[in-house]
Parts: C-alpha cells; sequence; structure tokens
C-alpha cells in the first residue's frame, strides 16, 4: 500500500469537503474482510480518513456520478475508469462542472473477491498503456510503475480462429449459466438507461424466462449496445456470479471498432463515438 | 444408533438412485461448484465449502411453466405442469436444507404452491455436515449449526474410512441401502463459528425504518440481484404469460425486490422508487416481516451473500450496525 498516494487522495478530499467545493467524495474504504476494498462516499471531513488506494481497487467508481448527477461529487479514478466520465460527458449524462475528478497514477490492480485477493495483476492491467488518467482535475501521483507491454487481444485472436460451430457452443454454454441478475449491467458506467430493453414492455424484446434462448438475446443485444462505449473496466466480469467471461466479448467488439474506426471509447470527451456519427463518405460494407 | 457407510459403499448407492431417481449433487461446472443432476457419480463433487448457488432452485426454479392454455376452438383448457421424477438431493449442507424449511413457510401454507408442494413431496433430502466452514459462514448465530440434522431426511458426517449415517425420517430410511452396520464411532464435535448478535435485530429494523442507515448504504449497492438469487431463502418471482406455438403459458421466473419496477403498479406509481427503499426492503423482509408471520428471521447464515456482493454490502455487519444504533438510542 502506497501510503503517500493515499495522504494525497484524503488531504484533496478533506480540502474539498472543507471548503464546500462538493457534497461528497466517491473512494474507497477497507471492506469487511479487512482485506479488499469497496465504494465509500464521504460527506465528512473526517470521514476522509476512512479512504484508501492500492492494488485491490478494482471498481469502476464513476459509475456512481450517474446516480448523483444532481450533487456536486469528488471521484477517486483509476486511468481506465476515468475513460468512463469521459463517455459520460461525451453522452451527455453528466455535467463536467459537477464533478471533481481526483485521478490516480494506476500501479494496476489485482483479480479479487471477498476474502481473497491474487499475486498477479488483472489481465487487462498487463496490457495497459495509460499511466495517468485522461481526464482529472487533481493527480495523486504514486510510486512510477513500468509499464507490461503486452497485446491486448491475444484471445479474442485465438476465438477469431475457431469455427463459427465452436464459437456459438461456446458462447451458448457461457450463457446457458446465466442467472439474469443484471449485476453486469448495474455495474457498467456505460449502462445508464432508465429503462433498459430487457425490461420494456412494449415492444417485448426479451421476456422474462431465464433461460438459454433468452440469456443469449440478453447478453449479445446488451454487448452489442456497448460497442464502440465500453471503455474496457471488465467490472461486468468481476461481479459476475456465475463467471460469464464477458470481458471477451466486450474486447471482440472493441477491437472490431478500433479497427474500422481507429477508435477507442472515453479517451477523448470531443471526439464523438462512431456509432453516434454519420460521415457522408464512410463505406457501409454492402456497396458492392 | 447412527449407521456407516463406507466411501465404496456410498458410490454404489448414489449409482443407484441416480438410476432410479433424479440425483441432484454438488458438481464443477466451469470453476464453480453447482447443484446439477448428474448422470454418473463421478460428477459428484464432495470437495467443496458450499455451492455457488443455493439448492433452492430445484424447488423454486429460476424459471418454469405453471401451467399452458390450450386449444384455439374457443374452448381451451388448463393444463398444469407435472413433475416427472422422483428426486434426491444429496450433498446438502445444513443451512441450506435450513433454507428449503423457511421456503415451506410462504409455499406451502394454504393456499400451498401446486409444484412446489409436489416437488417438496418427492424429493429426499440427504445432508452432509460441514467438516469445516468458511470465513463468511455465521450459521450458529442465526439458528443452525454445521453438524445440524433437522431439515433433512438423512444426515452424514464424514469421518477418517466414511461417513456416519444419521437417519432423520421415514422417508430417509426407505432410501438407504439394505445391510448398513452401526456406527463404531461417535459422531465429531462440529467445527467452531464467528458470532455474529442477532438478539435485538427485528426491533431495530422496525425502529429504525426511516433512518438515514438506509440512504448512506444504498450510496454503494448497486441495486443487482445477485444477493437475491444466491440466497436460499429469497423467494419473490415474476409472473407472465407468453405465446407458445399457438398455446398460451404461464411463465414464473425470479425476481428480486432490488429491481427497479419490482413494485410499480398500474398507474406507474412505485412506492419503493428509492435505491434506500429497496435496499432497506431486503433487510425488512428477512429480519422484521419473515419473522413476525413465520417465528424466524430468513436469513441461514450461508454467507454466499457476502461472498457475492460486487460492493461489500455484508448482511453481518448491516445486522450489527442497526443493533448498535438500537443500542445507542436505548442508553
Amino acid at each position: 500500500m502506497d501510503s503517500e498516494l493515499i495522504q494525497q487522495i484524503r488531504n484533496q478530499a478533506r480540502d474539498l469537503l472543507e471548503s464546500g467545493t462538493v457534497k461528497g467524495v466517491i473512494g474507497y474504504e477497507r471492506a469487511s474482510d479487512g482485506l479488499t476494498a469497496r465504494p465509500f462516499f464521504a460527506y465528512e471531513p473526517a470521514a476522509v480518513e476512512r479512504l484508501i488506494f492500492d492494488e485491490t481497487c478494482s471498481h469502476n467508481l464513476a459509475r456512481y456520478l450517474v446516480d448523483k448527477k444532481n450533487e456536486k461529487m469528488a471521484v477517486v479514478v483509476k486511468p481506465c475508469d476515468s475513460r468512463a466520465i469521459n463517455l459520460l460527458l461525451n453522452e451527455e449524462q453528466i455535467k463536467r462542472d459537477m464533478v471533481f475528478v481526483i485521478g490516480v497514477t494506476c500501479p494496476g490492480v489485482v483479480e479479487t473477491s471477498w476474502n481473497h485477493k491474487d499475486e498477479e495483476l488483472q489481465a487487462r492491467c498487463k496490457t495497459c498503456q495509460l499511466v495517468e488518467p485522461p481526464v482529472y482535475d487533481f493527480l495523486a501521483k504514486g510510486e512510477a510503475v513500468e509499464r507490461p507491454q503486452g497485446e491486448p487481444y491475444l484471445d479474442v485472436q485465438q476465438m477469431e480462429t475457431k469455427p463459427i460451430a465452436e464459437r456459438k457452443d461456446f458462447w451458448s454454454e457461457q450463457f446457458d449459466r446465466c442467472i439474469r441478475c443484471y449485476a453486469c449491467r448495474q455495474v457498467c458506467p456505460g449502462c445508464y438507461c432508465p429503462e433498459c430493453f430487457v425490461e420494456q414492455l412494449n415492444p417485448l424484446w426479451v421476456g422474462i424466462r431465464i433461460a438459454p434462448k433468452e440469456n443469449e438475446l440478453w447478453q449479445i443485444m446488451r454487448a452489442f449496445h456497448l460497442a464502440g462505449r465500453c471503455i474496457g473496466c471488465d467490472e461486468c466480469e468481476r461481479v459476475c456470479p456465475v463467471d460469464i467471461p464477458l470481458s471477451l466479448l466486450n474486447r471482440k467488439l472493441e477491437k472490431n471498432v478500433k479497427e474500422l474506426f481507429d477508435f477507442q471509447a472515453g479517451l477523448n470527451p470531443e471526439e464523438q463515438p462512431p456509432l453516434a456519427t454519420f460521415k457522408k463518405e464512410e463505406k457501409l460494407g454492402f456497396e458492392e | 444408533m447412527n449407521l456407516f457407510i463406507s466411501r465404496d459403499e456410498l458410490i454404489r448407492w448414489l449409482d443407484q438412485l441416480l438410476r432410479e431417481r433424479i440425483l441432484l449433487a454438488p458438481a464443477r461446472v466451469q470453476g464453480l461448484t453447482l447443484f446439477q443432476p448428474v448422470s454418473k457419480v463421478e460428477e459428484v463433487t464432495l470437495d467443496f465449502g458450499n455451492t455457488t448457488l443455493s439448492p433452492k432452485e430445484w424447488f423454486l426454479p429460476p424459471t418454469e411453466t405453471l401451467f399452458s392454455m390450450q386449444g384455439n376452438d374457443g374452448h381451451p383448457q388448463l393444463v398444469p405442469s407435472t413433475i416427472e421424477k422422483d428426486a434426491v438431493i444429496f450433498g446438502l449442507r445444513p443451512c441450506d436444507a435450513k433454507g428449503i424449511a423457511l421456503m415451506d413457510g410462504p409455499f406451502l401454507q394454504e393456499p400451498a404452491d401446486a409444484l412446489y408442494q409436489e416437488r417438496r413431496a418427492r424429493t429426499t433430502l440427504i445432508g452432509l455436515s460441514c467438516r469445516q466452514v468458511q470465513p463468511e459462514c455465521f450459521c450458529t448465530s442465526v439458528g443452525s449449526a454445521p453438524d445440524d440434522p433437522s431439515h433433512v431426511d438423512i444426515m452424514l458426517t464424514e469421518i477418517e474410512n466414511g461417513y456416519i449415517v444419521q437417519v432423520i425420517t421415514e422417508k430417509g430410511k426407505a432410501l438407504l441401502p439394505e445391510g448398513l452396520t452401526e456406527s463404531k464411532e461417535e459422531l465429531p464435535p462440529p467445527p467452531e463459528l464467528q458470532d455474529v448478535p442477532v438478539k435485538e435485530v427485528t426491533r431495530a429494523v422496525r425502529e429504525f425504518f426511516d433512518n438515514p442507515y438506509w440512504e448512506q448504504l444504498a450510496d454503494r449497492c448497486l441495486h443487482c440481484n445477485i444477493c437475491a438469487y444466491v440466497c436460499p431463502t429469497c423467494y419473490c418471482f415474476d409472473v407472465r404469460d407468453y405465446p407458445n406455438k399457438g398455446n398460451l403459458e404461464r411463465v414464473r421466473s425470479w425476481d428480486s425486490c432490488q429491481s427497479t419496477g419490482f413494485t410499480r403498479i398500474a398507474g406507474g406509481y412505485d412506492p419503493r422508487a428509492t435505491k434506500e427503499a429497496r435496499l432497506r426492503q431486503r433487510f425488512s423482509h428477512k429480519l422484521l416481516y419473515f419473522p413476525e408471520e413465520f417465528q424466524d428471521i430468513a436469513c441461514v447464515g450461508c454467507g454466499r451473500c457476502v461472498k457475492s456482493c460486487p460492493v461489500n454490502i455484508d448482511i453481518r455487519e448491516v445486522m450489527s450496525d442497526l443493533q448498535q444504533l438500537e443500542a445507542k438510542s436505548g442508553s
């Protein structure tokens, strides 16, 4: 644990609360296992002493900004998480002047579950090139970290080489386990629709059955809604109680969007996402 | 008098059971341990703390068709769903067995839920006592124990060379193989567990309905359905009618008080529209409304919600916080 980094976060949070700049600070505190982290909302200056930051801080706290869009909040974000702020700004879900971004330089986070943490970095951290958040108001600087050089789409490429039938069987087997708890959606900073398609009655897209056909429809439609919008925090995969490898699905779409449009979500709040824009000169692929 | 079954005899017995009935047992599925219908004894795993999902799904499946309406000649007939075969659940932990006993309250009170009642009558429960406990377990604080045999038909306890067999009910006795000998060994003492005080919790939940505590707790809650779906005592469901090949099916699926719209009524009004109202409902139902109606809190201390919650809403901590509020307000 980098105590100097934590002190910077606490000092900044205290200043913001004492000066009344923000109503609250969304950060991390120690979880009930005494080992991992959980989200924490500090509303009083004294509460900032509970704030922590370490390799177990996997949660993407930017997700909470949509719940608190009417109050000025500060939020602690890792570089990956901060991309969600850009996404939400771009899609006009939050206002820039209602958010104070406490960015942290990130040493990478490990896979955690209650009372358990891995030694190794999460897969996404092994290929992440972002040292600083692309958006912040204050930067808490930790010890310098060497960035690993990995290929982010190795598993996607491996999957692409498999025959369609095999890929279909793989995903059917994964989605069969889905219990439609919607934790993937609830944790996702990009899933903020007031009424999700899966709950719409008119038109009825997906019924209430927790069964292979409905599960598949739910998962595939959600993945497509996130094409070019997923910022790769992998929170959906972390929270899934039945271990569906959702990151693999999301990164396939991310890779396609990157190849087709040279675009990755959340790196720049000014740049319109490709699926929200149309250029006349664009090839649609079905002209020939 | 307790009996003894060797490992080989147990395997032969399970092999015989799965030929005659549906045998649900803990099995590995992609790194998870889940209760699954097994077709070979080799699929059964006994090396598990507890399963990821609870065995409630056998009695209240994630989705089931309650009945279908058939015939479109102006005289539709209601055709209720039926249960095909008898079943055995093997490897049930005492906490989960108590979970089933608690679900009996709402499902078997008159008028009983027909499908639940039939499944319950046609399923025999073989418990497996816990020789080791997990860090999230707290069954002894909520009226059960790692070796509690009260809610199963047969209880097995592993010892060095096999299992001690306690026959609890006539239904269990009828299922046992012939020729088991008396156990020469005594039941081993159960492992110790953490103590989670619950004595004042029902009163505290009643008293602190309007406390800002709920709003603070709801800040970090994601309002997913994980806690409800992994819980052995959460039993809420939704019912809809869907067309299927010219017939109409009445379908029941799991639902949870954490969902937006769970309590939305015609006209659009939702009495539990806020996050804190929904989160409070989860704990109020378990710790106040259920005990008022069925004389026991609807938590069996399995710790699944503690383990699975993505943001660490920990029921042990919630119960402790509420009782501390109660103690403070009283002093």
